[in-house]
């Protein structure tokens, strides 16, 4: 019993990581219809960076208590590395699909140089953060504090994102471009600024999801290509351009990591990819989406 | 499935009692109207009244919520563009729908090899096929778009694309082709010019019946042997012009309902 | 998506003379490259190689992308399996003969394509393009992690084949620059001719159709699924053909074949060619062997160089070599 909770909050945990990358995605093709395969690069920034945050606070002597808000931190300002990005995809918004495609690829391939450049080719990892703070007890099983936190931490962003899109007015602009870019243009928006913007975020959501995850697992090259599709994953299974959907989808595929690395772990990428086929032939439109394109 | 061939009795196609819902949402209901042979039949409302539905369920895009749709006497609910297009009713649109980077010629060949099932064997030539070949230049004269047929798509004028949209249904060889709003987008000056050209050509392709949806009134009194006019999904009229432009009650259902609304 | 097929189509005026070009041009590359081991050293040899098991590969992958308008970021799935099933006969079952090898490859490769196909070409764009994605990813995961069948990460041997029944009994680089070339090189002309059939066939045409403007294809009765998994089948021939090729000169099957990073490889070299053109995916897998050769030599780096050509490509570029001299071409010619 104790090894399902386990299981359980570990794919919670996991899942909490990869709803963040999955509502970057959403965010980001709800608005500009852009689907970004270099998603997955920008968690591995993250990751990375991360890394080295920590590995810096830890020389200038910052309490440990703290990692946890400066790995957000640190990602936030990664995160916007995508606003040159975005300048480039530019170029491409109305053109073909397979273009965007192209072009975020060419940035895969130009990221994962720069990783390996910057952090070299083996995995690196992190150790401490854990340590610092510590373990609780939840429901009766012992749980690293830092799991919950960023549980935690995740929803509220969740809430920050939903609160932002609902009720401010940036917000209100952003859906409006999303619903009709030229309508909204006609209406005075500066439709390039929202683009900007909400590819920042979107990036944003995913290097702060890749920082947050690194205590837990290491920053590696291959981070990024495992997550496109993880992250593909969860936005089949959700339905592609719904919230909600990024939500109950990374659910699903954190806890069937979990299950598939405690019970058989060569096949924890292969389930991931086996449950993206098994949803696409019985239920292609995903649970909260439109039909599938 | 080999088409039947037409004979007088037999209506071309025909609706009976055809309702369509979706959800809560009525857009038909109890649609009866029949084509024969030779008639060229205007589908007349304002917008709303259900035309498109009407034509979707007709050309097998849609199923009737109940009742039946038939082709030369068969059931064609729901069968789909591929399947309509081999039992012979094909269908142009309203919105110009071409194929940008290929040529006039190798638009109608598309058409013509559907139709001729060459497109099973992937190592047949395309250029030596002479019946092909020959079919496509018969459908671009009986159109006009002879002169046009070594242009590609994307560089015709606004008229010659519909013509071309209008050529790849022909292509088809249909007894019966649908068009929507085929003068739509088209200047008033050309807007007969197309529909005589239209008329001729299917008499020269023979085609046996056409269906047109169509807002401008003048074209529909001139062209048409029958209206059959829809309101707020109901059928409101299925007669000959004179009766209905006599009519003023129908006209102004037809035209100026939008204030009752 | 009309703005993508104006982009990458040739210009109108060139479509005539397009006829002779398409073929004409990879048939002539083919005659430089029989005509290569008379004034060319071994190592430039042994370089050709690679680029005529990536030709053959990409006149199926263009079948795809430049006349379907499918893009597959999965595509070395079967230059995997083109390459195991050569390591499983030389190696595990002893079986030597090339021509059994290429033909089992090519069904096998078909086969898979099929039930692969059958789910994928349901898609378009994003969907197809990721749900290639996994499935290669799904492959490669496979070979590298079931090591007792497939060798995991140290790979498969390929053993020399028997070419016609022959065995050669020289050297490594003999056979390799010597009987294989000429061999892989009259296998090219024989591929590029029946693909320069397929394309200008009336199958050619509706997959062009399908591309254009894929909902009015429909109502003129092509059958779009039929018509895409046949496409998708038989660029998996030319993938696996290709595949056996790449092996037998390497000597090794290793997984790395699937993984994503070749299948992207293998869209670089259609686009730095030229999706829109028939022989320019074969110039472009030879401009990047060639290029990648370059820009290994002078920097470790080199995927950061190739990702941000790809990214100057598709910005500045998108027609690719062959695809933007065509265009230059069609511009004197109007002129003239």
């Amino acid at each position: 019993m104790t090894e399902l909770l386990d299981v359980i909050l570990g794919g919670t945990f996991h899942a909490a990581v990869l709803f963040l990358v999955a509502a970057g995605l959403q965010l980001v093709f709800g608005v500009q219809k852009i689907v970004n395969l270099a998603c997955g690069s920008f968690y591995a920034l993250g990751a990375y960076f991360g890394i080295t945050a920590v590995g810096a606070a830890i020389k200038l002597g910052m309490p440990p208590a703290l990692f946890l808000p400066l790995l957000v931190v640190a990602g936030l300002l990664v995160g916007l590395v995508g606003l040159p990005i975005e300048r480039v995809l530019r170029t491409v918004y109305r053109r073909d699909e397979s273009y965007q495609l192209l072009i975020t690829f060419g940035f895969l391939l130009m990221f994962q140089d720069t990783f390996r450049y910057l952090w070299g080719a083996t995995p690196r990892t992190m150790d401490n953060v854990y340590l610092a703070y510590g373990t609780a007890h939840f429901l009766g099983i012992r749980v690293p504090t830092y799991n919950l936190l960023v549980i935690a931490a995740s929803l509220a962003i969740a809430a920050i994102l939903g609160l932002f899109l609902e009720r401010t007015r940036t917000g209100r602009i952003v859906r409006a471009t999303a619903e009709n870019r030229d309508m909204a243009e006609g209406l005075g928006v500066n439709a390039s600024k929202v683009f900007a913007l909400v590819f920042t975020v979107g990036c944003m959501l995913g290097t702060v999801g890749g920082a947050l995850v690194v205590p837990s697992s290491a920053a590696s090259l291959d981070m990024a290509v495992d997550l496109v599709v993880e992250s593909f994953a969860v936005v089949v299974i959700g339905g592609l351009g719904s919230m909600r959907g990024a939500l109950v989808g990374a659910l699903i595929v954190g806890l069937m990591r979990a299950l598939a690395i405690s019970l058989m772990p060569e096949m924890e990428m292969l389930s991931v990819y086996l449950v993206v086929v098994a949803v696409l032939i019985l239920r292609p439109a995903g649970l909260f989406g439109k039909a599938a394109v | 499935m080999q088409p039947q061939p037409v004979t007088a009795n037999v209506p071309l196609f025909e609706t009976i009692n055809v309702s369509k819902a979706f959800g809560g949402f009525k857009a038909l209901s109890d649609i009866s109207f029949s084509v024969r042979a030779d008639e060229f039949v205007s589908i007349v409302g304002p917008n709303g009244a259900g035309k498109t539905t009407l034509v979707n369920v007709v050309t097998g895009l849609l199923r009737p919520t109940s009742g039946e749709v038939r082709f030369l006497g068969r059931d064609i609910s729901g069968v789909g563009p591929v399947e309509l297009a081999r039992l012979g009713m094909s269908r142009a649109f309203q919105l110009v729908n071409i194929f940008p980077a290929l040529t006039v010629r190798e638009t109608l060949a598309v058409a013509i090899a559907s139709r001729l099932r060459r497109a099973s064997n992937p190592f047949r030539s395309l250029k030596r096929d002479g019946v092909l070949q020959a079919d496509a230049e018969r459908v671009a004269d009986v159109l006009g778009l002879r002169s046009k047929l070594d242009k590609v798509a994307s560089t015709l004028s606004q008229g010659e694309k519909k013509l071309l949209d209008i050529a790849s249904a022909f292509a088809l060889n249909p007894a019966v082709i649908l068009l929507d709003e085929p003068t739509s987008g088209v200047s008033t000056a050309d807007k007969h010019v197309i529909m005589e050209v239209l008329v001729e050509a299917a008499r020269a392709a023979g085609i046996r019946a056409i269906v047109q949806v169509e807002h401008d009134m003048d074209l529909v009194e001139r062209y048409s042997h029958r209206i059959v006019a829809l309101q707020g999904g109901s059928l409101l009229a299925d007669m000959a012009p004179r009766a209905f432009f006599a009519d003023p009650a129908m006209i102004a259902a037809v035209v100026g309902t939008r204030a009752k609304l | 998506m009309s703005h993508s097929s104006i982009e990458i189509a040739p210009p109108a005026t060139l479509r005539r003379t397009m006829s002779l070009n398409g073929i004409g041009v990879l048939l002539a590359l083919i005659v430089v490259m029989a005509l290569l081991p008379f004034v060319a050293s071994p190592y430039v040899l042994l370089l050709m190689l690679p680029f005529v098991g990536y030709g053959i590969a990409l006149l199926g992958f263009n079948l795809l992308f430049g006349t379907t308008g499918l893009l597959s970021f999965g595509h070395a799935l079967f230059l995997g399996v083109g390459a195991y099933t050569a390591a499983v006969f030389t190696s595990k079952l002893s079986i030597l003969s090339f021509e059994i090898i290429l033909v089992v490859s090519a069904l096998l490769s078909g086969l898979i394509a099929l039930l692969i196909g059958a789910l994928c070409v349901r898609y378009t764009k994003i969907f197809f393009g990721m749900l290639t994605l996994a499935f290669g990813m799904l492959f490669h995961s496979f070979l590298y992690k079931f090591y007792a069948v497939t060798g995991g990460d140290q790979g498969m041997r390929v053993l020399r084949p028997l070419l016609l029944g022959m065995e050669w009994r020289g050297g490594k680089t003999a056979f390799l620059t010597g009987p294989f070339y000429y061999y892989t090189l009259v296998l090219f002309a024989g591929m590029g001719l029946a693909m320069w059939r397929i394309t200008q066939s009336p199958f050619g045409l509706h997959l062009r159709a399908i591309r254009e403007n894929a909902g009015k294809a429909a109502y003129v009765g092509v059958e779009i699924f039929r018509m895409r998994l046949s496409a998708f089948v038989i660029s998996a021939i030319y993938g696996g053909i290709g595949g056996v090729i790449l092996a037998v000169t390497t000597g090794l099957a290793d997984p790395e074949l699937a993984y994503w990073t070749h299948s992207g490889n293998l869209v670089f070299m259609a686009v730095l060619g030229g999706s829109g053109t028939f022989a320019g995916p074969a110039i472009g897998a030879l401009a990047f062997v060639m290029l990648q050769d370059f820009v290994m030599a002078i920097t470790q780096y080199w995927r950061f160089v190739m990702g941000g050509i790809l990214v100057l490509l598709v910005v500045f570029m998108p027609r690719g070599l062959a695809g933007t001299v065509e265009l230059l071409l069609s511009r004197r010619g109007r002129e003239a």
